[in-house]
């Protein structure tokens, strides 16, 4: 059962955040969360999540920049992360895989869709 | 070359004129030439008439002495009568011989009238000796002497000397004839042969400058077909028609260039407009999904909770439905900033000028913003001028101009103070809004009054707000006459300053 993983969603909205973690709670989901990025990679390192949802536009450290140094880290060079953002351009989505992310994941929320997008990448239980 | 200094047209026509002068050099030599050919077949012709007549004359005398000697002879030993017949042909012969000799002198060129005239006297001497002896042959009494060979072989010798004369100057004649045939054909030769080479030069000289020429012109034209338009043909070089030509060209590539050049600006202007809408577009498309994103998720989220078992938490419910109205509002906002910058980009924004007393409507919007003041601990300090005067301008644009300032403060601002002064000076209004916030890079405050940009990208999330206040501020106090300036240092606030004409009609206002 996938509720044995832990999720890590970096969000610096509030409300954004509150929705999202409320949601995956109710889809059985345990949810830490982070608010920019520079905490998102602490949280990576010393939490161990089993899979990342990382916000783009995130305060002190972007969510690209944050991705390519979690890539850059042996420790989290497998990690798999799921970049959420509103930029919906080919370019966007395109430039968020070449940073690393494992799948993108445009707002508004298919919420539905994120959940399987989570369990496609989360390892077998 | 001084070549070049002429134009095509003058090099023609000096070749042309050498050409022919040359040409004219060799048809007087021929003339002249043949004039010396003509003078010597006259000298020939004169001195073989001569020498006939002189042989003539030898062999006409003698005969006649013959004939003169017979009938003296017979005279003497007859004494027959010479009838009257034989006497006029006797006399005529005399005069045809007589004749001759005048032929002879007429016949004589210069350096024979001594030796003519020495053989005219002798031989009119011998004729009238003959003719008396004619004329009295029949008077018995008359006494001739016409057998003393003495007149007869003095004017033979005479005639032998001018023969002999005549001879040696014709020889000499000749000579000088034949020299002067010598050298007019040899100057017509040399004036040939000059003719051809001379002409050989110009047409090379012509054929090469005129080419080099149009070389520079090929040259150019196929550097400017190439598109090398900052190339120019050396118009000193050449003067006349193929320098304006070359002149000519050049502008022509000047023109093309600018005109190249117009065409590459407003390209790269359209380009970046281009640029610049689909920059817009993608922004537009950013910022209406965030606040979608929660309406969407929160109504997602609350369906599936009604669906839940148990009681539901009304509180919860209540401050979720909340969360959805405020998202909607902030949407709402967006669509409308977004329309605002719209029509003031096509100009469609109308501005509605009215006479109005600015003081109450900043006190009003401070007092209606007061609630953002208060929610992250900051302090508002008024310097409002409360007598200023009336000012024409639009009070809706002021109002949103103070709403979208004072908000920006209260929003970047945190336990500081936001201050806002109005009062007008020298005919403009000044109304300035200040924070203790965190303030900006120079960077930052370059780029701030673009749409779309928040001093940092990634502000936008923390603050709210849709990245077109401050854009729009800067368009409505340009469209009322005024502009707005903005002084800021990171940490260390931020300080807003908007100076409007209280006329914008005014020449105050338009200085």
């Amino acid at each position: 059962m996938s509720t044995t993983h832990t999720l890590l969603l970096v969000e610096d909205n509030e409300v954004n955040r509150d929705m999202l973690v409320r949601r995956l709670n109710r889809a059985g989901h345990t949810v830490i969360c982070a608010g920019d990025g520079e905490t998102a990679l602490m949280r990576m390192r010393e939490d161990q999540p089993a899979l990342v949802l990382l916000d783009m536009n995130l305060p002190i450290k972007d969510g690209w920049t944050t991705c390519r140094e979690a890539r850059a880290d042996t420790s989290l060079a497998e990690l798999p992360i799921i970049a959420l953002t509103a930029h919906a351009m080919d370019s966007d989505r395109q430039t968020a895989l070449d940073m690393g992310c494992n799948d993108y994941a445009t707002k508004p929320i298919d919420f539905p869709d994120l959940l399987a997008k989570i369990a496609r990448l989360l390892p077998a239980a | 070359m001084t070549l070049r200094a002429l134009s095509l047209r003058a090099r023609l026509y000096l070749f042309s004129a050498a050409i022919l002068t040359l040409f004219a050099v060799n048809v007087a030599t021929h003339v002249w030439g043949s004039f010396a050919r003509s003078e010597s077949l006259v000298a020939y012709r004169d001195a073989v008439t001569a020498s006939q007549l002189i042989t003539d004359l030898g062999l006409g005398l003698e005969s006649h002495r013959q004939q003169v000697l017979v009938l003296a002879t017979l005279r003497e030993t007859t004494e027959a009568p010479l009838d009257a017949e034989e006497q006029r042909a006797a006399l005529a012969e005399l005069s045809s011989i007589s004749q001759r000799l005048r032929r002879l002198g007429g016949l004589g060129g210069e350096g024979t009238e001594d030796y003519y005239r020495r053989l005219h006297d002798s031989a009119n001497t011998l004729l009238d000796e003959w003719r008396r002896f004619y004329n009295g042959y029949n008077d018995l009494g008359a006494d001739f002497e016409v057998n003393s060979p003495a007149t007869y072989n003095d004017t033979l010798q005479r005639l032998q000397e001018l023969d002999k004369r005549q001879e040696f100057l014709a020889v000499q004649r000749s000579n000088a004839i034949d020299r002067t045939i010598a050298l007019t054909d040899r100057i017509t030769v040399i004036g040939f042969v000059t003719t051809i080479a001379v002409t050989m030069i110009l047409v090379i000289a012509l054929i090469r400058s005129t080419n080099a020429s149009l070389l520079r012109l090929k040259t150019g034209a196929q550097r400017f077909g190439s598109g090398d338009l900052t190339y120019r043909i050396n118009v000193k070089r050449d003067a006349g028609e193929i320098g304006d030509l070359a002149r000519t060209f050049n502008d022509m590539s000047a023109k093309l260039q600018h005109a190249i050049e117009a065409v590459r600006n407003a390209k790269a202007d359209a380009d970046a407009a281009n640029a610049a809408k689909s920059m817009f577009l993608a922004n537009v498309s950013h910022e209406l999904r965030t606040p979608l994103n929660a309406i969407i998720g929160y109504s997602e989220m609350l369906q599936d909770e009604i669906g839940d078992p148990g009681e539901i938490d009304r509180d919860q419910f209540s401050h979720d439905l909340g969360t959805i109205i405020f998202s909607g509002r902030q949407l709402l906002a967006l669509i409308n900033d977004i329309l605002d910058l719209s029509k003031i980009e096509t100009g469609k924004m109308q501005i509605a000028l009215e006479w109005f007393q600015p003081a109450g409507l900043v006190f009003q919007v401070c007092d209606s913003l007061s609630p953002l003041v208060a929610q992250k601990n900051n302090q508002l300090e008024l310097d409002i001028d409360r007598e200023m005067a009336e000012i024409h301008s639009d009070p809706g644009k002021l109002q949103q101009i103070v709403t979208n300032l004072f908000s920006n403060a209260c929003k970047f601002t945190e336990n500081g103070v936001i201050t806002v002064a109005a009062r007008i000076e020298d005919e403009w209004l000044r109304i300035v809004v200040a924070d203790t916030g965190i303030g900006m890079t120079d960077e930052q405050q370059a780029r701030v009054f673009e749409a779309f940009v928040q001093a940092e990208a990634t502000t936008g999330t923390e603050y709210g707000g849709t990245g077109l206040g401050l854009a729009i501020v800067r368009e409505f106090c340009q469209m009322l006459g005024g502009d707005i300036e903005l002084t800021s240092a990171p940490g260390e606030g931020s300080r807003f300053t908007v100076c409007l004409p209280v006329d914008p009609r005014s020449d105050h206002a338009n200085a």
